[in-house]
């Protein structure tokens, strides 16, 4: 098995005692639903403490795996390891110790959020009014506390749901597209708690999106999936060593170069008055570059320009049908 | 199975059930029309004014007559012929079986209400799929929606029947001599027959609402308990099949010989994975 990050151990040592990194392990799985295929040949490993993308378009199979590690649907083959635990045989296990935000806010909505949460930590056996009420304060919704979900906002009634998530500490958390229907400001809300809960409690989490750039910043590794296979899987450094194969670098600047198409052999090409994008075998080139450019003219800015999580996707996606 | 999961699901849906006007105040205003108001009128217009002797009427006491002389039940019979007018043995028959099937229509309504809602509602509000997600059995959350549908329809029935018993004997005694409605027959349908039909109707509607997809289906479905009701009234009014004491009994031995076998298939088709691929999508 193969996994997402190479370089890691896959055991360390604690007190003397031998300690698995991999909270989550999949071999081979395979799901079919009324004989159509949505998984084929899944395998990949998760880190604990680590934050996870599992990308892909919609219908690539995302959520039918969520569904397999919490044991809520079986797989027709292939093996499953989550927390140590096989979710066919011991969902329950997996399950008290996993959160979940499914893509639709499912909350009572003829409920307040204090009536809700209380409601959920019966439920998963963790009734708590002292952690129900640093959650609220944690995603800010304290004071909307006795409000009707109902007269939430899809920004609240999302925050309410991670909270729900989070009642019972889990070790494992799985979020199911997160970011749907939130605007901007709800989007970074939502990444900002994301990596507050997984820095503070050292909750794993599983996202799943198809949409790319927010997770750019959030999560150390991603798993590609397309037409029910793992296409790509690694860090975002494993994955742009791999794919980057030249660099665009934007560079804001007063340059202007007697070559209209090279600059100190570095082709580019003017995209306005003070930009030029050039490109780039690798990123060592880059200062060499800059330090040629400033000899001659300013610089307010540069960015490399196809690193995006959406550019290596397309590449991704691109390779892995030829 | 956890009884904190189970009182948890049973509360919050008795909240919901409680907090929504749509909800209870028709649960409230059948039973109050069916089994006090209209009682409490047919008997205070049948005892205490001439409605029932008026001249159109004495046409009708021939055939009623006829009808009391070849009835079945020997000492029903003997009551009915020694009540001096038409309209005290019309009330008296009335309040004594005809009265039996508005209990029942009430009690399968009431119940139909809330269980239908049970599995199809948690469905339609996005919150069956986190549930299924919660590390509870569905046993726990069938045995929380059962209950949670039972307490309303059964305290509601019971509270229906006091009401009624204490207002129609104000209304009815000086005339009968006799306490109406508690008797052998009454307490056994009200203790026996309506708990365990009630509970035969919500197991069969949650199981039926965590078959089906949507909460219109639930209610169809639930719709057909209504019918064997239909064939009560119109034995009761024949006279042809008289509900004693015994019969009584029967059928609530019936409900709950239904109930096993019901409790027996949801385990069998309602495992986690099947509920979740047949209502989740």
């Amino acid at each position: 098995m193969e996994n997402i990050g190479e370089s890691l151990p896959k055991e360390i040592k604690l007190g003397g005692i031998l300690v698995g990194l991999d909270i989550v392990e999949a071999l081979g799985v395979e799901k079919e639903f009324a004989g159509r295929p949505i998984l084929r040949d899944v395998s990949f490993t998760i880190r604990e403490g680590s934050i996870n993308g599992l990308l892909g378009p919609n219908g690539a199979g995302k959520t039918t795996m969520i569904r397999l590690l919490n044991g809520v649907i079986d797989a027709t083959s292939g093996t499953m390891k989550v927390m140590d635990y096989d979710p066919k045989t011991h969902g329950d296990e997996i399950r008290k110790r996993a959160g979940i935000v499914t893509e639709s806010a499912a909350l009572y909505h003829d409920m307040s959020a204090w009536d809700n949460l209380v409601f959920f930590s019966r439920v998963y056996n963790a009734y708590d009014p002292k952690r129900i009420r640093q959650l609220l304060q944690q995603f800010e919704m304290l004071d909307k506390k006795d409000q009707l979900v109902g007269t939430f906002s899809t920004g609240m009634k999302k925050r309410i749901t991670l909270a729900k998530a989070l009642l019972h500490k889990p070790r494992l958390l799985f979020l199911d597209e997160p970011t749907n229907g939130l605007d901007p400001e709800g989007i970074n809300d939502v990444i900002h708690y994301l990596k507050q809960v997984n820095e503070e409690e050292k909750v794993t989490i599983v996202i799943c999106s198809h949409v790319l750039h927010q997770l750019e910043t959030i999560c150390d590794s991603f798993l590609f999936l397309n037409g029910g296979r793992i296409i790509e899987k690694g860090t975002r450094s494993e994955l742009e060593d791999k794919y980057l194969s030249e660099i665009k670098l934007m560079v804001e600047t007063g340059l202007q170069p007697a070559d209209s198409r090279n600059f100190l052999g570095y082709p580019y090409i003017r995209v306005s008055p003070t930009q030029l994008e050039f490109t780039l075998a690798a990123k060592e080139e880059i200062t060499r570059l800059l330090q040629g450019i400033l000899n001659e003219s300013w610089v307010h800015s540069c960015e490399i320009t196809n690193r995006s999580l959406e550019a290596l996707y397309f590449k991704i996606r691109g390779e892995s049908h030829e | 199975m956890n009884k904190q999961i189970i009182s948890a699901i049973a509360r919050k849906d008795l909240k919901a059930t409680f907090s929504s006007k749509k909800v209870w105040v028709p649960m409230i205003i059948l039973p109050l029309l069916l089994c006090i108001i209209f009682p409490a009128v047919f008997s205070y217009f049948g005892l205490h004014t001439g409605i029932m002797i008026a001249d159109g009427a004495k046409d009708l006491e021939k055939p009623i007559n006829a009808f009391i002389e070849s009835f079945p039940n020997s000492d029903m019979r003997d009551t009915l012929v020694a009540l001096p007018t038409l309209g005290l043995k019309s009330v008296y028959y009335f309040l004594n079986f005809m009265m039996i099937p508005f209990f029942l229509i009430v009690a399968i309504i009431n119940s139909m209400v809330t269980s239908s809602n049970s599995f199809a509602g948690e469905k339609e509000r996005n919150t069956l799929e986190t549930l299924l997600f919660a590390p509870i059995s569905v046993a726990e959350l069938f045995v929380g929606k059962v209950i949670a549908s039972l307490i309303p329809s059964v305290v509601i029935t019971f509270a229906a029947f006091v009401l009624n018993a204490v207002i129609v004997n104000i209304i009815a005694y000086p005339y009968f001599k006799e306490v109406l409605f508690i008797n052998a027959n009454w307490l056994i349908l009200m203790f026996w027959v309506i708990p365990t039909l009630v509970l035969f109707n919500i197991v069969l509607n949650v199981l039926v609402s965590a078959r089906v997809k949507s909460f219109q289906e639930a209610q169809q479905f639930g719709g057909l308990m209504v019918l064997p009701v239909v064939g009560i009234i119109v034995s009761q009014a024949s006279g042809f099949f008289f509900l004693s004491p015994l019969v009584l009994l029967l059928i609530g031995a019936g409900f709950l010989i239904g109930n096993a076998f019901l409790l027996k298939l949801i385990t069998k088709f309602n495992q986690r994975n099947a509920l979740f691929e047949s209502q989740i999508h």
